[in-house]
């Protein structure tokens, strides 16, 4: 799932803006206000129907956890749909003792369990029905997926959740009439939740992860490529977590987590739609004002030390053959950021895209490919290029193509045409942008939190138009080179054989 | 500010049990109010052109966007048996293949340089020709758009791309579980007629250029098409500039050909593909209703309460309560032409596949014992009338839903009646309809899996046939 976000962010970094009127209009729509425990707000008001989107991202994610905690802003994000101390439960006091106890013996299991073939089966088994038993009872309370149940009853669309390497997001549509209704549960959830059903919890994300990494893959690849690829950074870590990083989370763990970033000050608030500003604001002062702020997420002090040479994973599966080549590149406000948004246009939007013309119909050596920024963009990463083989052409040929329009990049100078195009656009993209309430509170969000400002949506395709061809040919002779390349491939099981 | 807070959380310190409490900033959710919604389905224009076509127009001026999607009366339903995959590569050429003015580079140049597109596609019992453009680029990308439906070219060497491409698709064709659950429960559901097929390397190597344009000309003719326009136009401009552009276009066309309905299966099939993976993907399913049913909206409220989402009793069992899988649910597809299919499907670890199983059968079953609660049936009912209204949140999701409703033939007043005709369903309707379609009995199951991890033989359920699984090499 991870990558697939990774993608649509990647698609997002390409949205923008400039002199038109939409832009102007977007500029001119965006209603900010800051509240006085440092959440922000982002308003634009849009009367096309009576719906409205309300989208709350933390700027914390899987980037920012400890070696012990990897996986836990993913969980969390699981654990913060099972309710508070007055949803979800019929009893909070009565099944406040319980959960107490569970926590006592599942912390017993996990390290019972742990210890692997050294540990007591008598003991594991003890523990497993003792922490059964306490479950069911606590079970007993709670009420099950309240959130989702009020939120239906009043029509609510898209109720869903994403955690990425840069942050965690909450989103949901609505009637506009319901509007209250989401500052009423928002700012409960903010404030008070509870992590209860925390170890069935754990195991669905068990599930979750066979599901999207251990069954695909292309997900196994994805992953281990983006592992190999950082050294030090915690960049490289799969935002769901290894196996054995979730088999040990513990709910103090997400407790500690949760309460040190889940607060006012590290979240960044979007609503748009059929709304008045004025009244909204005002709603969300009531609601959300008076929670205190926690502390601000600390910059991730890890440095990804230079390559030092290429980096080649391979990936034995029960599929054909992919392939995924990356390069290291700073991230923004850098401007070669900018450039790389460039590159990625002129190799992979459209028909007309380099890559596609030539591998796709002219070699017809891959039926697909694509290049995207990833996996987050707080901190330095990666330009991706990834292909997927056409029989019976060789990821080795396929390789060796890419590499032939990367030195094109680095020897001819782009056309005009071709700059022109990329400017056309983005000049349509920030008007489809706007089609959707749910895109553009996405945008908004997403902008403000990496950026540090959604203006970037209006000022990119202005800043696009100052590249020049020299730059796309100084950013590729500088990054698209040998040394900075991981090269990522799935050889086929019967291939590997051989 | 701050007092207020340290008030607030001592008040919830002692007051935790009635934490419905009064403070002046805990509201309790539930107990809201709101006021009401002013909301009625907008309508579209709808026109006919000279040439019979029929046209639903939106306007809608915010952005300087149009889109339009024509509906075209076609599908891999109507394609020999023997060039499976015809249709799909046909509505594929259709756009990659040029026009016969322009060469297929010369048309994705034009229209990428004004980032226009057009695209289009054929699926099981309808084609799609869809545009988007910005305003000022409406002129040149319509009549690139018509020239692609009324004069394509379907180029030799794009032709023999799309066929490499799909036989591609088709060596990978097992790589992904769940794909190949879906394909073969389908396969299985379905069997004997079109919707069951599916393209083999065989059929799509014997498929020729002389086919698809054949295809093509059966099909593509302005009776029976319908295009859906929205966005920034002026309608009466937009209509002459319609007929302009199709108003000449009359090809012959002989009448659409017969397609049989599909029969249920009179047993249920155990289906089995190895696969070595740690997670089994699981469906299970019969044949369903289409729309002409009068049950449907009974059938609605119960495949919601059933299997629609976070809330329902697939999910909460197997995911939430057991923590069995990331995934659980079903779908009783009201089908638009055909009777649709009712699936339920989940992924769980290999030791827990027959107990997955297991459960779901038995929550299927639970639907047919017992009434729902009157909890369930309210939630059921309210969400699925109070999410009506997403549906119909941009232009183009309106004159598209129009289109449609016509194109398949949904009887007058479906959609004004809708809210009202769920709001009239009870829970006796929902036990009613349950024991009626819902059919423990004819449960056909479908597993991809790794057989010798499983914590019981598929057998438990059935006799089994194996599906063999030829992988990419």
């Amino acid at each position: 799932m991870m990558q697939r976000i990774a993608r649509i962010l990647a698609a997002a970094a390409m949205l923008a803006t400039a002199a038109t009127a939409n832009a102007q209009g977007l500029a001119e729509r965006v209603r900010e206000h800051t509240l006085k425990n440092g959440m922000k707000l982002l308003l634009v008001e849009r009367h096309t129907s009576p719906t409205v989107a309300a989208w709350i991202r933390y700027r914390v994610g899987s980037v920012d956890e400890r070696s012990d905690e990897r996986g836990i802003a993913h969980l969390l994000e699981h654990m913060l749909f099972k309710g508070t101390r007055t949803l979800g439960t019929s009893d909070y006091a009565a099944e406040k003792p319980l959960l107490e106890k569970i926590e006592v013996v599942a912390q017993q299991l996990t390290l019972e369990k742990a210890k692997g073939e050294k540990g007591d089966p008598v003991l594991v088994e003890k523990l497993e029905k003792e922490l059964a038993e306490l479950e069911k009872e606590a079970g007993r309370y709670v009420v099950k997926e309240e959130f989702a149940q009020i939120y239906n009853r009043h029509g609510g669309a898209n109720y869903n959740a994403y955690t990425s390497k840069d942050g965690t997001t909450y989103l949901i549509s609505l009637p506009s009439n319901k509007l209250e209704l989401w500052a009423a549960i928002e700012s409960d959830r903010m404030r008070s939740p509870v992590l209860r059903e925390f170890y069935t919890e754990r195991s669905v994300v068990m599930e979750e992860r066979r599901r999207s990494y251990e069954a695909e893959p292309e997900g196994k690849l994805w992953e281990t490529f983006l592992a190999s690829a950082f050294n030090a950074h915690p960049m490289g870590q799969p935002v769901i977590g290894w196996m054995s990083d979730i088999q040990n989370l513990t709910r103090t763990k997400a407790e500690s987590f949760l309460q040190r970033y889940y607060a006012p000050n590290n979240a960044i608030i979007a609503i748009v739609g059929d709304i008045d500003p004025e009244k909204t604001i005002a709603l969300v002062e009531r609601y959300f004002g008076h929670i205190p702020p926690g502390s601000p997420v600390p910059p991730v002090a890890a440095e990804e030390p230079q390559q030092q040479g290429e980096k080649r994973i391979e990936v034995v599966g029960d599929s054909g053959a992919e392939l995924m080549v990356g390069f290291h590149k700073p991230t923004l406000p850098h401007r070669d950021d900018l450039i790389f948004d460039v590159i990625e246009m002129l190799l992979s939007n459209g028909r007309t895209s380099r890559l596609h013309r030539s591998l796709v119909v002219e070699k017809q050596l891959v039926s697909s490919i694509g290049a995207f920024t990833a996996p987050g963009h707080r901190y330095p990463n990666l330009f991706i290029i990834s292909a997927t083989p056409q029989a019976p052409h060789t990821s080795a040929e396929v390789e060796a193509a890419i590499y032939g329009e990367l030195e094109r990049l680095k020897s001819e100078p782009v056309s005009q045409r071709e700059l022109e195009q990329i400017l056309n656009r983005l000049e349509y993209e920030e008007a489809r942008q706007m089609t959707s309430i749910g895109g553009l509170a996405r945008n908004l969000t997403e902008y403000e939190a990496i950026a540090g400002s959604w203006r970037y949506l209006i000022e990119h395709r202005r800043q696009v138009a100052g590249v020049t061809p020299e730059d796309v040919q100084r950013v590729a002779k500088k990054y698209l080179i040998r040394e900075n390349r991981i090269v990522g491939f799935i050889t086929p099981q019967e291939v590997a054989k051989k | 500010m701050r007092c207020m807070f340290r008030f607030a959380i001592l008040t919830t310190l002692i007051l935790s049990l009635a934490a419905c409490a009064t403070t002046p900033w805990t509201v309790d959710p539930r107990k809201l109010t709101f006021p009401p919604l002013d909301f009625t389905i907008p309508k579209s224009e709808r026109v006919t052109l000279s040439n019979g076509m029929v046209v639903y127009l939106l306007e809608d001026h915010e952005l300087p966007l149009v889109n339009v999607t024509a509906y075209i009366r076609t599908g891999s339903i109507y394609e020999p048996e023997e060039l499976a995959g015809l249709a799909g590569i046909t509505g594929a050429v259709l756009r990659s293949g040029g026009t016969v003015s322009l060469s297929p580079e010369e048309l994705d140049a034009e229209l990428e340089f004004m980032a226009s597109g057009v695209e289009s596609g054929i699926g099981d019992d309808l084609g799609n020709v869809s545009m988007y453009t910005l305003k000022k680029n409406l002129d040149r990308t319509m009549s690139l758009f018509a020239e692609v439906i009324t004069a394509p070219a379907f180029s030799d060497a794009r032709f023999e791309l799309a066929r490499k491409n799909t036989l591609e698709a088709i060596r990978r064709q097992n790589d992904d579980p769940k794909g190949i659950a879906g394909r073969e429960i389908r396969r299985s559901l379905y069997a004997g007629h079109p919707l069951g097929r599916v393209a083999t390397s065989e059929t799509v190597q014997r498929i020729g250029r002389d086919d698809m344009i054949a295809f093509y000309k059966r099909f593509y003719r302005p009776q029976g098409m319908i295009l859906a326009v929205s966005g920034d136009f002026d309608s009466a401009e937009m209509k002459s500039r319609l007929e302009k552009l199709f108003g000449g276009w009359r090809p012959a066309g002989e009448p659409l050909p017969a397609v049989a309905e599909p029969l249920p299966t009179p047993r249920r099939e155990v289906l089995f593909a190895q696969k070595q993976v740690s997670q089994s993907v699981v469906r299970m399913g019969h044949l369903g209703v289409e729309k002409n049913n009068p049950d449907q909206y009974a059938i609605r409220v119960m495949d919601y309460i059933l299997g629609g989402g976070f809330t329902s009793r697939l999910t909460q069992e197997i995911r939430s309560n057991q923590g069995l899988a990331y995934h659980a649910g079903s779908r009783f597809d009201i089908g638009r032409r055909f009777p649709g299919l009712f699936i339920a499907e989940t992924e769980t670890k290999a030791a827990s596949t027959a107990r997955a199983i297991s459960l779901m059968e038995e929550i299927i079953a639970g639907m047919t014992k017992e009434p729902v609660s009157t909890e369930e049936l309210l939630l059921a009912k309210e969400s699925i009338i109070n999410s009506f209204i997403f549906g119909f949140a941009k232009a183009d999701s309106v004159v598209n839903q129009q289109a449609r409703l016509e194109f398949y033939g949904f009887p007058d007043g479906y959609l004004e009646n809708f809210r009202a005709n769920i709001a009239r369903v009870t829970r006796d309707d929902v036990l009613r309809v349950s024991r009626k379609y819902l059919r423990p009995d004819l449960l056909s199951v479908m597993v991809v899996g790794d057989g010798k991890k499983f914590d019981k033989p598929l057998t438990t359920f059935g006799p089994v046939r194996e599906i063999r699984l030829e992988t990419a090499k």
